[in-house]
């Protein structure tokens, strides 16, 4: 039990002055990955055939591989900024807050790495 | 974590019925939410069968009818029985409005169930404790902030396209049916300031004669005061008053983003 005034529990911290940039980046982010998905599943479809000698003759296309890269990226910053919302929404407590969303940043930097690594060995020929 | 059960001494258990006398001409069957915090017992929720005969046409009036003819005991807030006190919001068949201004006839023929407005602490039945909600519209400093000292001779003036801009937001009766509809409210309502503080804040940002919108913009750019809003707009669906406070906090979102560039 506190005996903390209302007002005082509500101004706590005071504002952060923080999440303007988050929300713009969310917004850009988005934007960003409408013509990207777009190209993405237009150019599997326009393909000749879905086999392992075309994909990764289409992904050594420069391009292709350009915007790919551009995708990973993309995806995995919206989709990092989205899931930490949902965090700080349903995670209460400071210490499993700040687990989760360590833990939700770096699983995102993990796929963004793999996924660009993964381009770049195709697309420079170092995978067969 | 989130909570996905009601804590165990808020779990509602069956109830009283207090059946109609034979012979009422037109029944109607209300299921009201109950809580009697000195009883030790878990809230419950009373079937009241009234008839309606005689009694005014809003939910409100059966209210008053089955406090004054059936259970003295039930409790819960009204005042001005016309839309503007704000004092009878409750959950009325699942959505949120004012008791006086809620035609029984507008909500179909089944049982009409009552609850208090959701995910507030209960003072007693159907009255929220609304400290919290109180705090957080204070918070929002709801007055005119100037540095330029007023005109000797008169008010400060505004143009009449200035003074219509605050019109609609000015119109808010702080019910509490947005803020309490908001499931960004009900986890975080302790950050979060909910939209009708963040109305009330918007109505003095755009004030034409408010000296403080930058200091004002400042203390609402947070990651929890404001961006918990994620436009999931109940708020505006159940404003008795046709307010838009998801559009209110939609422009305060712009206005932030703007002064950066």
């Amino acid at each position: 039990m506190s005996l903390r005034s209302p007002l005082g529990k509500v101004l706590g911290q005071g504002s952060a002055k923080d999440g303007v940039h988050h929300w713009w980046v969310q917004r850009l982010s988005s934007v960003a990955l409408v013509p990207l998905t777009v190209w993405f599943v237009v150019s599997l479809l326009s393909l000749p055939a879905i086999d392992h000698a075309t994909i990764t003759a289409w992904i050594g296309q420069l391009w292709s591989a350009v915007f790919l890269i551009l995708l990973v990226i993309t995806g995995a910053w919206h989709s990092q900024l989205g899931v930490r919302v949902v965090v700080e929404d349903y995670v209460h407590g400071h210490g499993s807050k700040a687990l989760t969303l360590a833990l939700v940043t770096f699983f995102h930097v993990v796929v963004a790495a793999a996924g660009v690594l993964a381009i770049l060995k195709v697309a420079l020929g170092g995978a067969r | 974590m989130a909570d996905f059960r009601l804590p165990a001494n808020s779990r509602i258990r069956k109830g009283n019925t207090h059946r109609a006398p034979a012979g009422a001409l037109a029944l109607r069957t209300f299921r009201i939410y109950r809580f009697d915090p000195t009883s030790g017992e878990n809230p419950r929720v009373d079937t009241f069968e009234l008839d309606i005969t005689g009694c005014g046409p809003m939910v409100l009036d059966a209210l008053i009818q089955i406090k004054g003819s059936i259970d003295s005991s039930l409790t819960f807030r009204r005042s001005c029985r016309e839309g503007i006190c704000g004092s009878c919001a409750m959950n009325i068949d699942g959505l949120n409005r004012l008791a006086c201004t809620t035609a029984m006839e507008d909500l179909g023929r089944g049982d009409i169930h009552i609850y208090p407005l959701p995910h507030m602490p209960v003072v007693k039945d159907l009255v929220p404790d609304l400290t919290n909600f109180y705090a957080q519209y204070a918070s929002v400093k709801p007055w005119l902030v100037t540095h330029t000292p007023p005109p000797p001779d008169r008010e400060r003036l505004q143009s009449k396209a200035e003074q219509e801009k605050i019109d609609r937001p000015a119109a808010c009766i702080l019910c509490a049916c947005c803020s309490t509809a908001c499931p960004s409210y009900w986890w975080n309502s302790d950050r979060f300031l909910g939209p009708a503080a963040l109305l009330a804040a918007y109505r003095w940002i755009i004030d034409s004669r408010d000296e403080a919108t930058g200091e004002r913009l400042d203390a609402l750019e947070d990651p929890f005061r404001l961006y918990r809003c994620h436009t999931i707009m109940n708020c505006t669906d159940v404003c008795p008053k046709d307010l838009n406070p998801a559009k209110a906090i939609a422009e305060i979102k712009r206005m932030l983003v703007e002064r950066t560039s």
